[in-house]
């Protein structure tokens, strides 16, 4: 089949099947239910059908340097199958999920129409074309947002707003930058040394592509979203396509874009980016008494290890953060689905009144297990190996950035097992007496994303070999693993111990707190009220590290000082100029007196002034 | 053919005076003179150029081989009868003076001839003939009221114009010094041959030429010789207003002005100066005096001050882009300005009253007349995509491409000035709170308002259609 009629299928068809559904009012028939699943559907086995290819279009539209250029290559062919399969799996949960709420027809545009435009950025071969999908998300995103229709979503989603169009429009002085001086916008025909004006394209691009991500400190709105947005919004945007295109973007840029090397500065700002994600995002995430806001810090703590894997610049930790990448989107949103299962069924997400759900909703918390140890990297799970072999690659660098990673891994274990106890232990309260499973639709799709978890930790030689061992061979990076084969567990034997001691550690640290405590929710609250900790956690929930609330007052003194000036300078504009016309004004006037001997006189001196302007005047 | 243009308008004039019984009625005297000009306004931009170049064989057009017709005569063509009908409908509306009207005719008509005559002629000397005509006409309509201001300003205008008179005679008696006949074509080989010999004879046409200038400078009411123009303008009844500001001052002095300075082309270069130095000057005096007044048709007379400014700093660059410029310019102005006098004279005839402070929130109750004097006043401070937008845009396009930048500047700026007491004006008559003693006004009668929406549909049309119009009439 033609390669233009398939790429049509995942990117033109989702975008126009979006915006007839937008049309679709009336409840009856589930039309825009069945439309949604077909489309969904049509895009994955569309994007199935592509992986096998390997393809370069331009169609030319303004010129040579914007060109309608698409391409699919070894890195964006997995991840428009991912794309399209969380779209139909979101799409299948939200059947169910959705169910009776208002404005249906704009949340299944908004699905269709990000599933159009994700589509758009993974096969963009032009970097002006990339942006104008990547920007065009930002719509479809305060869409989502908006929709929660609680009290909040309208400032969160103009906080989104804000957050990602600063970063948006430092990625566009990236693509400018790049563009310059790569004097072409084709992707792959760029191929920059990191130096000089380059490393600052670079720097811009990466803040574009991680702050999609989620990274800090562009995260602040996720955790306010996942409190005022629809649920499966946060399991299909920031949990899993956010992830995957931000991730894509920052892959593409250091392999492919530039030469990310271990000796350029930036390989070492991204790693130190990484590590502070991971830490401080799980550390809010500990604290947090929310099921849906703690996973959204886990959303944001995760970013940070692809981040690492992809900073270290060297071939296994690169590959490292890429596997990372789709295993996180995998357990992410099966983790947020299975809120979305508690949700429904308890109509809260507040763990001080959810408890004992494991016995009435065992699928859900089966699900839950897979992918909480999926995401604390317990073994035989996805996530285990993909952090692997980000940490093989983090100690190849230096030992602290494997340090920090590890003590983020602890404390994600940590969290978790606070969040299962709480959720799925303990005694049942009066939101969770009358819960029971739900409808095999909701599970369904949960189930299939805990089965990939498994196979992928399984058999991890399989995606890491065929799916990401050509992106870096693509990239020249390739001739690491002819020695040392993909899969299986790490050839280091310190890593293996590490992992196990904090695990082990987790485990002991849970067991302890709710031995004092006696309460599975309270159980890492000694963390929470250690010493020095305490007053920073302080300090996080009043705002001072979220850079918009900051930004927000700043905004407000730097607007008060422009006021002033403004003023200044308005008076100056303004006033002056119009005292001065009045005055000029009011002199002429005085020359119009009535007096025909004036008038007289001064049309002979315009007459006079003229002729002698020609007699003495310049010859040309 | 041209001498039709002149000689049908005669005829009238004798049928519709003729003595005796066979005298005609004022009504069809009216009637006669409203087809003519409608006639004339159709049939200029119709029938094509080369249709008026052929020479018409009539005993009575000894004297009259330089006729002739060119894209800026047949723009210039097309305007009078235009503005002729809407003075005509103004006047039959709102004037009560039957016997009036009958002069009034009359010398519109007269005006008329001597403008087509302006229009069509290639000759220093009967250019200044048919000027005369024209001006004769315009001091009796000034003055036809008899009232006290007009009078004086009648009076000043003459004054004037007799220093007008003066210079250009001098100027055709040095023309006549050195070559035969003052035809714009023996003049330019005059100058050349003059310049090319290195004589002071040279300089001598150069300042005939000059003087011819300065006396156009003088009928076109430019800085510093405008001191007729604000109480001409506003003293004279409003029909009367609207014919002299929307044509008789632009042909006798604009039109004429470009198409001496754009046909004998081999001008000092000081002379451009002076007449660019005199349009920015103008500009800015009309826009701050206008912004002082308090009376709606003084303010007007004071922007037309300003406005022909732009037109001359246009014809100054002396490049073709700016002599198309400046013309649009004056197709745009003589529209624009010709609306706002039918308007003002609306006002007054609905309120009675002139004074700009004592009108206020007119727009509710007037909103006609609102919102035309809105689309004229955004047209002349150049606001995309009216007219006047385009026709700025290339006079200052012309000024930075012949080097004159500072001019340029400075034309911009003013805009700002134009739109300021434009604003002014809205504000002050149309916009705000309805003063209570307005509150029974009605929009008065459906002559001036069919001139002034039709005025109004020229300028949003030539706005949107300009390439068309630019390519079809100037290139």
């Amino acid at each position: 089949m033609n390669d233009l009629l398939l790429v049509s299928g995942v990117l033109i068809i989702p975008l126009l099947c979006g915006i007839i559904s937008l049309f679709v009012t009336t409840p009856r028939f589930k039309i825009k239910e069945i439309l949604a699943v077909l489309t969904t559907g049509f895009a994955l086995v569309c994007s199935i059908l592509l992986f096998s290819r390997d393809f370069n279009i331009m169609i030319p539209w303004l010129g040579q340097t914007y060109a309608i250029e698409l391409h699919l290559d070894a890195l964006n062919r997995v991840l428009l199958v991912a794309v399209s399969g969380f779209a139909f799996l979101i799409t299948l949960f939200s059947i169910a999920f959705m169910q009776g709420q208002k404005k249906l027809n704009q949340y299944y545009a908004w699905l269709l129409i990000t599933l159009g435009l994700a589509s758009g950025v993974l096969l963009a071969n032009n970097l002006f074309l990339l942006l104008i999908f990547w920007e065009a998300m930002l719509v479809t995103l305060i869409g989502f947002i908006i929709l929660g229709g609680k009290e909040g979503s309208n400032r969160t989603a103009l906080k989104a707003l804000i957050i990602n169009g600063i970063t948006d429009l430092l990625l566009l002085i990236g693509v400018a930058l790049t563009i310059y001086q790569a004097g072409s916008a084709t992707i792959s025909n760029i191929h920059l040394p990191l130096d000089g004006v380059n490393s600052i394209a670079f720097l811009l691009l990466m803040i574009g592509a991680v702050a999609k991500a989620g990274s800090m400190p562009f995260h602040t709105w996720i955790p306010d979203a996942a409190e005022n947005a629809p649920l499966p919004f946060m399991a299909f945007l920031p949990a899993a396509l956010e992830k995957l295109l931000g991730i894509y973007l920052l892959a593409r840029i250091s392999l492919n874009l530039f030469a990310l090397t271990p000796a350029s500065w930036l390989s070492p700002v991204l790693m130190v980016l990484g590590c502070v994600t991971i830490l401080f995002a799980v550390m809010m995430a500990l604290a947090q008494k929310d099921y849906k806001r703690l996973l959204s810090y886990h959303a944001i703590s995760q970013v940070g290890y692809m981040m690492l894997g992809i900073g270290t610049a060297v071939p296994i930790g690169i590959i490292g953060g890429i596997f990372h990448m789709l295993n996180h989107a995998m357990y992410k949103s099966g983790l947020f689905l299975t809120g979305g299962s508690v949700e429904k069924q308890c109509g809260t997400t507040d763990l001080k009144s959810l408890g004992g759900l494991g016995r009435t909703m065992p699928f859900t918390f089966i699900i839950f297990i897979i992918t909480a140890c999926s995401i604390s990297g317990v073994p035989p799970f996805n996530g285990f190996f993909s952090k692997e072999l980000v940490y093989e690659g983090a100690l190849d660098r230096h030992w602290i950035f494997y340090a920090c990673a590890a003590l983020g891994s602890l404390f994600t274990a940590i969290s978790f097992l606070k969040l299962g106890h709480a959720t799925y232990l303990g005694k049942k309260g009066e939101a969770t007496a009358n819960a029971k499973e739900n409808s095999w639709l909701m599970l369904l799709p949960m189930g299939i994303i805990a089965l990939g978890c498994i196979i992928f930790g399984i058999a991890n030689w399989l995606p890491l070999n065929y799916f990401f061992k050509p992106v870096l061979d693509t990239a020249g990076l390739g001739e690491e693993f002819v020695q040392h084969p993909l899969g299986g567990l790490p050839g280091n034997p310190l890593l293996l111990i590490v992992t196990a001691s904090v695990l082990i550690l987790a485990v002991a640290s849970h067991l302890l707190g709710f031995l004092r405590t006696k309460s599975g929710l309270q159980a890492a609250d000694h963390i929470h009220h250690a010493p020095v900790l305490s007053t920073i956690y302080k300090w996080a929930e009043k705002g001072y590290f979220d850079p918009y609330y900051v930004g927000r007052y700043v905004v407000k003194g730097l607007a008060w000082v422009l006021f002033k000036i403004e003023r200044a300078v308005d008076w100056l504009l303004t006033r002056v100029p119009a005292l001065a016309a009045e005055w000029t004004g009011a002199l002429l006037q005085k020359l119009q007196n009535g007096s025909y001997s004036l008038y007289i006189l001064m049309a002979l001196g315009g007459v006079i002034i003229m002729l002698l302007n020609l007699i003495f005047g310049t010859k040309g | 053919m041209a001498l039709l243009l002149l000689f049908i308008p005669f005829l009238i004039l004798i049928v519709i005076n003729l003595p005796w019984r066979v005298s005609v009625s004022a009504r069809i005297a009216l009637g006669l003179v409203l087809a003519y000009c409608a006639l004339q306004m159709v049939v200029v931009p119709i029938l094509p150029v080369s249709f008026w170049q052929t020479p018409l064989n009539l005993p009575l057009s000894i004297g009259m081989d330089s006729l002739q017709i060119d894209w800026l005569s047949r723009l210039m063509l097309f305007c009078i009868p235009l503005v002729a009908i809407c003075s005509l409908l103004t006047g039959v509306q709102y004037s009560k003076d039957l016997k009036n009207k009958f002069y009034f005719k009359n010398l519109i008509l007269l005006a008329v001839i001597g403008m087509n005559g302006v229009v069509l002629a290639r000759n220093l000397f009967s250019i200044y003939v048919f000027i005369e005509i024209t001006s004769v006409a315009s001091f009796i309509l000034i003055a036809s009221h008899r009232e006290k201001g007009a009078l004086e300003g009648s009076f000043k205008y003459l004054i004037l114009s007799a220093i007008a008179t003066m210079l250009m005679l001098t100027s055709i008696a040095f023309f006549l010094l050195t070559s035969d006949n003052t035809q714009f074509s023996t003049i330019t080989t005059a100058i050349q041959t003059a310049q090319a010999t290195g004589t002071n004879s040279g300089l001598l046409m150069e300042a005939a030429l000059l003087l011819f200038i300065i006396g156009l400078l003088i009928k076109g009411g430019l800085f510093p010789f405008h001191w007729w123009l604000p109480d001409a303008y506003s003293s004279a009844p409003s029909e009367v207003s609207v014919l002299l500001a929307g044509i008789v001052t632009k042909v006798c002095g604009v039109y004429t002005l470009l198409r001496v300075m754009r046909d004998v082309p081999v001008l000092h270069p000081s002379i451009n100066q002076g007449v660019l130095w005199v349009g920015l000057i103008s500009i800015i005096v009309g826009a701050l005096l206008a912004m002082r007044q308090k009376e709606f048709k003084r303010m007007l007379a004071y922007s037309s001050l300003s406005q022909v400014g732009y037109i001359i700093i246009g014809l100054a660059s002396g490049t073709p882009i700016g002599y198309v410029g400046a013309a649009l310019h004056l197709f745009n102005h003589t529209i624009f300005k010709t609306q706002l006098f039918i308007n003002a004279a609306t006002v007054e005839k609905s309120t009675g009253t002139g004074i700009l402070d004592e009108m206020g929130g007119l727009s509710k109750r007037m909103p006609i007349t609102g919102v035309t004097s809105l689309i004229s006043f955004l047209s002349a401070a150049g606001i995309p995509p009216l007219a006047g937008f385009w026709s700025k845009l290339l006079i200052i396009v012309a000024l930075f491409s012949t080097g004159y930048n500072v001019a340029a500047i400075i034309a911009l700026l003013a805009g700002i000035l134009t739109l300021g007491y434009f604003l002014i004006m809205q504000k002050k008559a149309f916009f705000g709170l309805l003063n209570e003693k307005w509150k029974d006004v009605k929009e008065s009668g459906a002559a001036g308002l069919v001139c002034t929406i039709a005025l109004s549909a020229i300028t949003i049309l030539v706005g949107l259609f300009l390439p068309y119009f630019l390519y079809t009439y100037f290139i």
